[in-house]
């Protein structure tokens, strides 16, 4: 009894396995999507999804792509290396024409030799470790700044704020210590100091005794690389135990959430982020769609999946065809694609041509832009 | 800041985040003592007591604000209720497990902790949510060392919940039962004591401290995410063990070293932060080794 | 009837591989990443039933061995260019030594004290490979090189599934053989009563110590193809969260029974790709089954009067 109700369970689940990456309608051709969709990251993830799925209405609703109408496809990667493999498999088994999306680094990281080899073009969002770069197979077209461009911006602000001496904190996984790295190696190439350079566990609360070790030292400086989940609690227990100097975030920290947990301590706040909605003047007519289709704001990375998306469809357009070697080739031949959030050109190394970062400024509870 | 002042501060950051490893490793402890189960869904209770305080407080703070009348009677009744959630899980998931094997019940635990949190995954979207409340950074000033006034208080409610537990265990009667249905199961039913209500008070109790922790966290931290009882979860267990787990005491005590450890891990000579856990493992290997029941268990003989 | 079981076992296993090897012929690249990753749990879930299930020792720190020969293969073809082959002998070695390292000391402590301790373990190699240099630091180790298979590259998904496939095979066949050798009449002895067996001469902690050695081996071995299959490797793999799925795997399948173990791996892989069509609540939708299962079958899910 037991026996039969079990192999049918297991054959039932083969079954739907096997049935997944099935059924495709005449006149549609299909887009993956690889975004987190459960777990800590979640929030981003579905806040791509979104722009993305924003922007495949659009070109729907103009007439669709070369008389087709695009479907999307999601794939979770969860934000996890293992699960992320699957979701690409997963993806090419759909049959999709090309991928859209791609936020945790180390996720993103081992599908790129999965989409290489199947030879699908994949439009980077956010990830921007530069591990990325040297295993990128000349598929993965990244329209996030790397992490480099982004220590410039770091040691330009430094710099310019007359700051001596600075402490770095990571959270040990790849994007944060990548950017936490040549964040280092820049600061002392200028003949800087970094007193402190510390490293603490995802899903940590408590901070305080790095706070008192970084208070011992005391930086003119401090740079979170990581997220804003903890960035905000360890700005706000900085800020409790009394530090006074000035504290800098990275761009994975960029979100509402991290003012509205640090509450007032977040005011000065500095962060380095590509550009926000509110700053985009070409994005205003977005977020408006965005707010009115999903009934919340768009988050930090909606801008760019929305230009991924876009510039997809461009290039597909340009390509004149489907064909991915062709689709690859006329995404690589991008010169100043006039996306929402800046102009898009690529670097022989297939990353964005131009930085595309700015600093932000926590002011009265709100993210300004600092001259 | 003088090294001493650094040694002075990082106890007091120790004893702080030993108090919440406490309380939860409390829970950990009496349920293994009672029904020798590790309650890997102990830390998910935890996750979801700040939810429930969140949720209260949100819908008290018009009648009482949100300073700490507020947060008090939020806490009290999110306390009864998750320790009746504990009650529920441990009717559901482990009453019907208590003659199967043990890995099995373990198994359970871990799925139950699994439900929780991808529930509240599921209904929070995965965001942090940010606890609405803002206590103010004074404090007293002792030389360098700063300890803020939110910090006092907590640590003394934590001590307050740890006293009325122990009057409670030591000299009620139900305290008394507890006591003797972790000793010997059979011979407590033999004396009329209706094991499986005792059982439930207890799954109750811990609950209801592990939620006390929980909203002490999210009051104290600020944020709060379906994840973070997983951590919690294992340090407290690690600190029952270190205690000695099914000890109560030990418990305190667990928490109160693993705290110590962990901020004074960070100020390791030599080796940089990035090691404070493997010396905090690589401590609790080295006092298993020497002291295989922990610091305050008892040596028992065992069988599968 | 015991007979009867076996000759229905070996039917049921034949008619298994039957479908195991022709499946490729009707399959996407997405079901053969599938299986090849339920193959690939079928071997670690085995490897961990040996200490778990046979000896009867609480491993909460499994992920640590298959970290082990993942980087192992990693680090050695990366930086000093070893062929791929040559590495899983290397790898059963390091996994065998740390086998002995985390089972030598910790043999003598109860089980639940045995279960903070591996886990201890597992942590302390998940961050020493996230700080060390040469693993590569918290990115891991990207690039790995394929291997080459008789002047075949090995790739594709189909490679891979059918790498994995021979390996589960392997695993199987192995673990049949110690469960009815000698060392596993004297795990099964130790596990029912410890003081019994040692008073009948076996060894205890000899025989404890080749369960931790040779589950090591499995997870190792496993490693390997794990690195070259994902060609990228991180911490993130081998955290805590990974042994207990591992362990999930043994006990919702049944511990001690070869064919649960295997039905707790396919569990373990098919369930969260069916939930995928649920999209966000996939993971509660699983976590729900589960419970469900340890309720309704707490001895795992293969009937005891087959195992």
């Amino acid at each position: 009894m037991f026996k039969k109700s079990l192999l049918m369970m297991v054959s039932a689940a083969l079954a739907v396995v096997l049935a997944a990456g099935t059924g495709l309608a005449a006149g549609e051709v299909k887009v993956g999507i690889m975004i987190p969709t459960t777990g800590g990251t979640a929030t981003d993830g579905k806040d791509m999804e979104s722009a993305i799925k924003l922007a495949a209405d659009e070109i729907n609703a103009a007439g669709g792509l070369l008389g087709k109408t695009i479907v999307t496809t999601t794939g979770d990667d969860a934000c996890d290396p293992q699960q992320a493999v699957a979701a690409a498999s997963k993806l090419i088994s759909e049959g999709v024409v090309g991928v859209v999306g791609g936020y945790c680094s180390s996720a993103t990281l081992p599908t790129l030799a999965l989409y290489g080899e199947a030879k699908v073009p994949f439009v980077i969002t956010a990830s921007n470790s530069t591990a990325l770069v040297g295993a990128n197979p000349g598929i993965g077209f990244m329209i996030n700044s790397t992490g480099d461009a982004q220590a410039d911006t770091a040691v330009g602000l430094f710099e310019s704020l007359g700051v001596k001496s600075v402490a770095i904190v990571h959270m040990g996984e790849a994007y944060s210590e990548d950017l936490a790295k040549i964040s280092r190696s820049k600061w002392e190439a200028k003949g800087n100091k970094v007193v402190a350079y510390e490293v603490v566990n995802k899903g940590e609360q408590d901070f305080s005794s790095l706070v008192t070790t970084l208070k011992a030292k005391n930086p003119d400086a401090i740079f979170w690389t990581a997220y804003y989940a903890e960035g905000a609690l360890l700005i706000k227990q900085l800020r409790q135990a009394g530090y006074r100097g000035k504290i800098a975030i990275g761009d994975g920290s960029n979100s509402p959430k991290l003012i509205e947990i640090a509450g007032r301590a977040a005011e000065g706040v500095y962060c380095f982020s590509n550009p926000i909605v509110d700053y985009l003047p070409a994005a205003k007519g977005f977020a408006e769609n965005f707010k009115k289709k999903y009934n919340v704001a768009p988050g930090p990375y909606s801008t760019l999946s929305y230009d991924g998306m876009m510039l997809f469809a461009d290039a597909v357009k340009r390509a004149g065809s489907f064909d991915k070697a062709a689709v690859a080739k006329a995404l690589k031949a991008t010169k100043d694609y006039q996306g929402i959030a800046g102009p898009i050109s690529f670097t022989d190394k297939l990353t964005l041509a131009r930085s595309n970062f700015v600093v932000l400024n926590v002011k009265d509870q709100k993210w300004q832009l600092h001259k | 800041m003088s090294t001493l002042d650094i040694i002075f501060q990082q106890l007091v950051n120790g004893l702080i985040l030993g108090s919440f490893y406490s309380l939860v490793a409390l829970g950990y402890s009496m349920v293994y003592g009672i029904i020798k189960l590790l309650n890997f869904a102990h830390g998910d209770i935890y996750m979801v007591g700040s939810f429930v305080g969140l949720i209260l407080l949100g819908l008290l703070s018009p009648f009482l604000g949100a300073g700490w009348a507020g947060i008090l009677v939020a806490m009290i009744i999110s306390m009864i209720l998750v320790g009746l959630l504990g009650v529920f899980i441990q009717r559901i998931a482990y009453v019907p497990m208590l003659s199967a094997p043990r890995l099995s019940i373990l198994i359970t635990a871990l799925a139950v902790s699994m439900v929780l949190y991808n529930f509240v995954m599921s209904m929070t979207s995965g965001e942090y949510k940010a606890f609405p409340v803002d206590l103010g950074y004074e404090g007293l000033e002792f030389g360098h060392v700063f300890i803020t006034y939110t910090q006092i208080i907590l640590v003394s409610s934590t001590a307050l919940l740890m006293t009325v537990l122990h009057f409670f265990i030591n000299k009620t009667m139900l305290g008394k039962a507890m006591r003797a249905i972790s000793i010997d199961q059979d011979a407590c039913r033999l004396m009329g004591i209706n094991v499986n209500s005792i059982i439930a008070l207890t799954f109750f109790v811990g609950s209801a401290l592990a939620c006390a922790a929980g909203v002490m966290a999210g009051v104290y931290y600020g944020s709060i995410h379906f994840f973070m009882g997983f951590l919690i979860g294992l340090k407290a267990f690690t600190a029952a063990v270190i205690g000695g787990i099914g000890s109560i005491p030990g418990a305190v005590l667990g928490g109160l070293i693993l705290g110590l450890l962990e901020s004074f891990g960070t100020q390791l000579p030599f080796i940089g932060s990035e090691w404070k856990d493997v010396f905090a493992f690589g401590i609790l290997i080295l006092l298993l080794l020497f002291k295989p029941t922990g610091l305050l268990g008892k040596t028992e003989i065992e069988r599968m | 009837m015991l007979e009867r079981n076996k000759k229905k076992l070996a039917q049921i296993y034949g008619f298994l591989a039957f479908i195991a090897l022709a499946l490729p012929v009707v399959a996407n690249n997405y079901v053969l990443n599938t299986f090849s990753d339920v193959f690939f749990y079928v071997v670690v879930c085995l490897g961990l039933n040996i200490v778990v299930g046979y000896a009867g020792l609480l491993d909460l720190g499994y992920a640590a061995f298959f970290a082990v020969g993942a980087y192992t293969t990693a680090v050695l073809t990366s930086h000093f260019g070893v062929n791929f082959w040559l590495t899983i002998p290397c790898a059963i070695f390091f996994s065998a030594v740390s086998g002995v390292v985390i089972g030598g000391p910790t043999l003598r402590l109860r089980s639940d004290y045995l279960a903070i301790v591996t886990l201890g373990f597992g942590e302390i190699v998940r961050i020493s490979a996230r700080n060390l240099k040469i693993t590569g630091g918290s990115g891991g180790i990207f690039g790995i090189d394929r291997p080459f298979f008789f002047g075949i590259e090995m790739k594709d998904n189909i490679h891979f599934y059918y790498a994995f496939l021979c390996l589960a095979f392997l695993a199987i066949f192995i673990s049949h053989r110690l469960q009815y050798s000698r060392l596993g009449r004297a795990w099964q002895y130790v596990r029912e009563d410890e003081d019994a067996a040692e008073a009948m001469g076996i060894n205890r902690v000899r025989v404890k110590l080749a369960a931790y050695v040779i589950g090591a081996v499995f997870g190792g071995v496993a490693g390997c193809f794990f690195a070259v299959k994902m060609t990228a490797i991180s911490p993130e793999t081998f955290m805590f969260t990974q042994s207990l799925l591992i362990l999930l795997g043994v006990i919702i399948g049944g511990r001690g029974k070869i064919p649960g173990v295997i039905c707790g791996a396919f569990v373990l892989v098919l369930f969260p790709e069916i939930f995928r069509f649920v999209g966000d609540m996939r993971l509660l939708a699983f976590a729900i089954i589960m419970l469900i299962l340890m309720l309704k079958r707490p001895q795992g899910l293969w009937p005891e009067r087959l195992g």
